[in-house]
């Protein structure tokens, strides 16, 4: 069952528009995956909606370059509905919507599905770990994470943030289980060591804006190249 | 050239609930008669409004007047996507709005990110049928299940007795157990894939 949702300020910075676009992606794949999250954005949406554009007096900014616009753009046609069974074809020639590794398949959520394609390829880390990059042209860092059971990320503490969505399977950090579908946001006052104990593992998709900061025993040593974790 | 549309300037007047249903129905007349005069109903109020919301969103004139162009040019080209039982005229209209906003931004602002508004909310896109979803039912009969069902582990059980007994859509169940509708894929189709296997040891 999902207990971790994106706070309401994120929602509503999603549904508004103002999100930034690496975190958009995260909360709209929780959608996905979040039935709760999912009603709550279509209402905020109304709200927004009604309260911008239903309650907003308009006769302040009437205009007359607007007569212009309306004959412009009735003088256009209509759009032709599309070819429905060519395009489910040619889509879904196109698009896999799974990821694999070692013979497990994962179903992704559909706003990530765009993402097998930018997928790089799985390599192995420490400790049961496998990470496969994803280019989203983004500043900061975006990977598929795959923990085998028994898999744990040394213990680390963040400069930036930390988004993960759990995409398949169960994981603890020591403060929290975790279960598919659900949102975490950590931050540099949060120090956690992720582990998976469930039979299948744990695939989670994460994106970090900084490197990550180690934080005990042996893996502090790996401090001088976290830059080369998770990217 | 385009004679005789009439422009309202001024339907301020117009209750909240009343206004919803009237821009339904002018909708509705715009997707199934290309009708120039309910759109330009639409159009009158609606082309200030979001005017005034891109004003304040991107704040420059010549943005918002093209956000304008575009997000009514869609309304005119795309009205039969517009749906009024899932949702109403000024929610849809703000979405088209919004999606063509976060893309103009992307532009303008020259990000680096490719993520597009489509990924994020697929308001403009037409439904598609999930395949997987369809093919399910012919995989294994009830009969063929049996009392072999009773094998299964309890949560894959749950997931099958709510499709194969209660006809639920995966996409219910997931709604129903708060879990994602990959886990009630992939306990689906674990759970398939044991019965499939009991079968052949029983046969
Ligand atoms: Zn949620």
């Amino acid at each position: 069952m999902i207990k971790f949702h994106p706070t309401p300020e994120l929602i509503e910075q999603f549904v508004t528009g103002i999100l930034a676009p690496a975190e958009s992606l995260m909360v709209s794949a929780h959608c996905d995956m979040c039935k709760y999250c999912r009603d709550l954005v279509d209402t905020k949406t109304a709200e927004f909606a009604f309260d911008h554009l239903e309650l907003e007096s308009a006769a302040a900014s009437y205009d007359p370059q607007f007569d212009m616009m309306l004959a412009n753009i009735t003088q256009q046609p209509a759009a032709e509905p599309r070819d429905r069974a060519r395009v489910n074809t040619l889509e879904q020639e196109a698009l896999s919507t799974t990821i694999e590794l070692d013979g497990k398949t994962f179903e992704l959520p559909k706003s990530l599905h765009r993402l097998v394609q930018k997928k790089g390829n799985w390599s192995s880390l420490v400790g049961k770990l496998w990470q496969a990059p994803v280019d989203l042209g983004y500043d900061g860092v975006a990977n598929f994470i795959y923990m085998e059971k028994g898999g744990t990320v040394p213990e680390h503490t963040h400069r930036g943030s930390e988004l993960t969505l759990v995409i398949n399977g169960e994981f603890s950090d020591g403060m929290n289980q975790y279960d598919s579908g659900d949102f975490i946001y950590m931050n540099g006052d949060h120090t956690h060591a992720p582990k998976s104990d469930a039979p299948e593992g744990c695939l989670v998709f994460s994106i970090v804006d900084q490197p990550l900061h180690f934080t005990s025993g042996i893996a502090r040593l790996l401090n001088p190249f976290s830059h080369l974790f998770f990217r | 050239m385009l004679v005789g549309i009439p422009l309202e300037h001024e339907n301020s007047a117009i209750e909240p609930k009343e206004c919803a249903v009237e821009m339904s129905d002018y909708l509705v007349k715009v997707a199934e008669d290309r009708c120039k005069v309910s759109f330009a109903r639409v159009f009158g109020f609606f082309a200030p409004r979001l005017r005034s919301y891109a004003l304040k969103q991107l704040g420059n004139e010549a943005l918002a007047m093209e956000l304008v162009q575009d997000t009514m040019s869609n309304v005119w080209q795309k009205a039969h996507l517009f749906n009024s039982e899932k949702g109403s005229p000024s929610t849809w209209i703000f979405t088209i709005a919004r999606n063509i906003r976060f893309d103009m931004l992307r532009k303008v602002q020259n990000r680096k990110e490719d993520i597009c508004a489509d990924d994020l909310w697929p308001v403009l896109c037409e439904q598609t049928p999930d395949a997987n979803e369809q093919a399910l039912d012919e995989q294994v009969t009830l009969e063929q299940i049996g009392h072999l069902f009773e094998d299964l582990p309890e949560k894959q059980k749950i997931v099958l007795e709510a499709i194969y007994i209660e006809g639920k859509s995966q996409q219910e169940i997931a709604d129903e157990l708060e879990i994602p509708l990959g886990t009630v894929k992939s306990r689906t189709r674990l759970a398939l894939q044991r019965l499939k296997g009991m079968i052949s040891d029983y046969d």
